[in-house]
């Protein structure tokens, strides 16, 4: 097998328009969450927060290639063309063939779904319809949008596992250059924020509806007072490539990806679960070769849901004790659902980098069943050369990460 | 409407839909070859301008000989004549 390493990372998130602007924001201890104009009008509608991302410059890219885009597709144009500015490569390899994308997330452009349906179902009209709603409606509508601007001829997927689809994209390239099917992938996730999107949650009361009225104070992962996620947008890519073809270029390499394992529940639509959380660490562990008390930072999905947050608390401290740090982005960012997998291993990437990991925010009083855990509720100054970075998804599916620094 | 109005009309969608630029935009102005146009953006060119001349030509043949500018000037000229 290959070896395969990160050597280029981009994101477009709700703290910014870059990697940078992320890091700066979370530097701060800034929450992106803010109350959302408007969705007060939608009926039974009661998290009426968002962490949106901004749109900026978004005419850089071609009408001709803009046109079929959506909102996750412009953040994911953006995020794969800073991944590649960072990492150095020639553009040349794009048209190669050696280079694939894959881009993951829960559906086509949630907001593009739902201005196709007000123009047609009022009137059952079908001729109102621009030929471009269905490209920004499609399931794989950010990697066919992203290769295409691109010119990628290599591999082009699409991963579609709700909250762990930029997870399984990074799993799924990892695979792709392990077997020398591929020399690099440009890969990760992207996702819309849009009413109907938190909608789909605040039905299954999983949200976060109790903080209207104080935005920053919500989501609260592993939180006594936590009620449940908040969405966020956005996208994040990283260029993983094969090690020997990194060093040929002599690239600057963020981490190896030494373990990777995704696996279904088995149990439940909804419901975390355990006992299979930890069946997925175990075997992403176990494909690094490495043992549980080698891991120096455990960078968590913890969505600040009742159940999710206890459920991945019990599998950490069953697996990996109370010795290793744990925390969670999403007081920062919302959950960006499927770019989340892919622009928290991003952030955790550059905490690697600086040798500290940033806080849990909003983390004040930790709930008793998340115990028995290292909850990091400070920044904390500690030379990292392993990192987990844990995804979990409606479909009971699990996906696990693990990186390596490079010395 | 006057034929005037038919042009400035026609050519805001452009403006609007297609991005292009108020010069490029003259009678003898080739839609694909000089503004780049493609099949899909005819889709969207007929939608437009249903929604802007409030007509129904989806399905009018007549579509298919669009080349120029001009071309669509006098198409919807002619179809406001018919009405």
């Amino acid at each position: 097998m290959k070896r395969v390493v990160i050597t280029g990372a981009g994101a477009v998130s709700p703290l910014g328009v870059d990697v940078p602007a992320m890091i700066c924001g979370i530097e701060a201890g800034k929450s992106a969450v803010r109350y959302m104009d408007g969705w007060d009008q939608y009926i039974g509608l009661r998290s009426l927060v968002g962490a949106p991302a901004e749109i900026v410059n978004e005419k850089a890219i071609p009408r001709s290639s803009r046109r079929s885009m959506g909102r996750m597709s412009i953040f994911s144009v953006q995020a794969a063309e800073q991944a590649i500015l960072d990492s150095g490569i020639d553009r040349g390899l794009l048209t190669s063939g050696r280079l694939g994308c894959i881009i993951g997330s829960t559906m086509g452009s949630a907001k593009s779904i739902n201005d196709t349906f007000e123009i047609m179902i009022p009137h059952k009209d079908l001729t109102r319809l621009s030929s471009m709603k269905f490209f920004q409606c499609i399931s794989h509508t950010a990697v066919m949008n992203t290769a295409q601007h691109l010119g990628i001829t290599g591999y082009v997927l699409a991963t579609s596992a709700a909250c762990a689809s930029g997870l399984q994209a990074i799993g799924a390239g990892y695979d792709l250059i392990r077997l020398g099917k591929q020399d690099a992938v440009l890969c990760g996730g992207a996702e819309d924020l849009h009413p109907t999107v938190t909608g789909s949650f605040d039905i299954l009361f999983a949200t976060s509806a109790g903080y209207n009225n104080e935005p920053e104070k919500t989501p609260r992962p592993f939180d006594a007072k936590r009620d449940g996620l908040v969405c966020g947008e956005g996208s994040g890519i990283l260029l993983i490539e094969e090690y020997e073809h990194a060093l040929k270029r002599n690239a600057k390499i963020y981490a190896e990806i030494i373990g990777y394992h995704t696996c279904g529940s088995g149990v439940h639509v909804s419901q975390s679960n355990k006992d299979s959380m930890v069946a997925c660490f175990r075997q992403a562990l176990s494909d690094a070769n490495i043992q549980a008390n080698q891991v120096d930072y455990i960078n968590a999905h913890a969505t600040a849901t009742i159940h999710g947050d206890k459920e991945e608390a019990e599998a950490i401290k069953e697996v990996f004790g109370d010795q290793v740090p744990v925390s969670s982005l999403k007081g920062y960012m919302g959950h960006t659902l499927g770019a989340s997998g892919s622009i928290e291993l991003i952030a955790s990437l550059i905490m690697m980098q600086k040798e500290c990991i940033y806080p849990t925010l909003n983390l004040e009083t930790v709930s008793p069943e998340c115990e028995g855990i290292f909850h990091v509720t400070e920044k904390l100054t500690k030379k990292i050369d392993i990192i987990v970075k844990n995804c979990f998804a409606f479909g009971g599916i699990n996906a696990s990460i693990v990186c390596k620094k490079i010395v | 409407m006057t034929e005037q109005e038919i042009i400035q009309l026609t050519n805001q969608v452009f403006e609007e839909s297609f991005e292009i630029e108020k010069e490029l935009l003259k009678p003898e102005t080739n839609i694909f070859e000089d503004l780049g146009l493609d099949s899909l953006d005819v889709v969207d060119l007929v939608v437009a301008l249903q929604e802007k001349f409030g007509v129904k030509i989806r399905n009018d043949e007549r579509i298919k000989n669009i080349r120029s500018l001009g071309d669509i000037y006098n198409f919807i000229f002619k179809l406001k004549e018919e009405h």
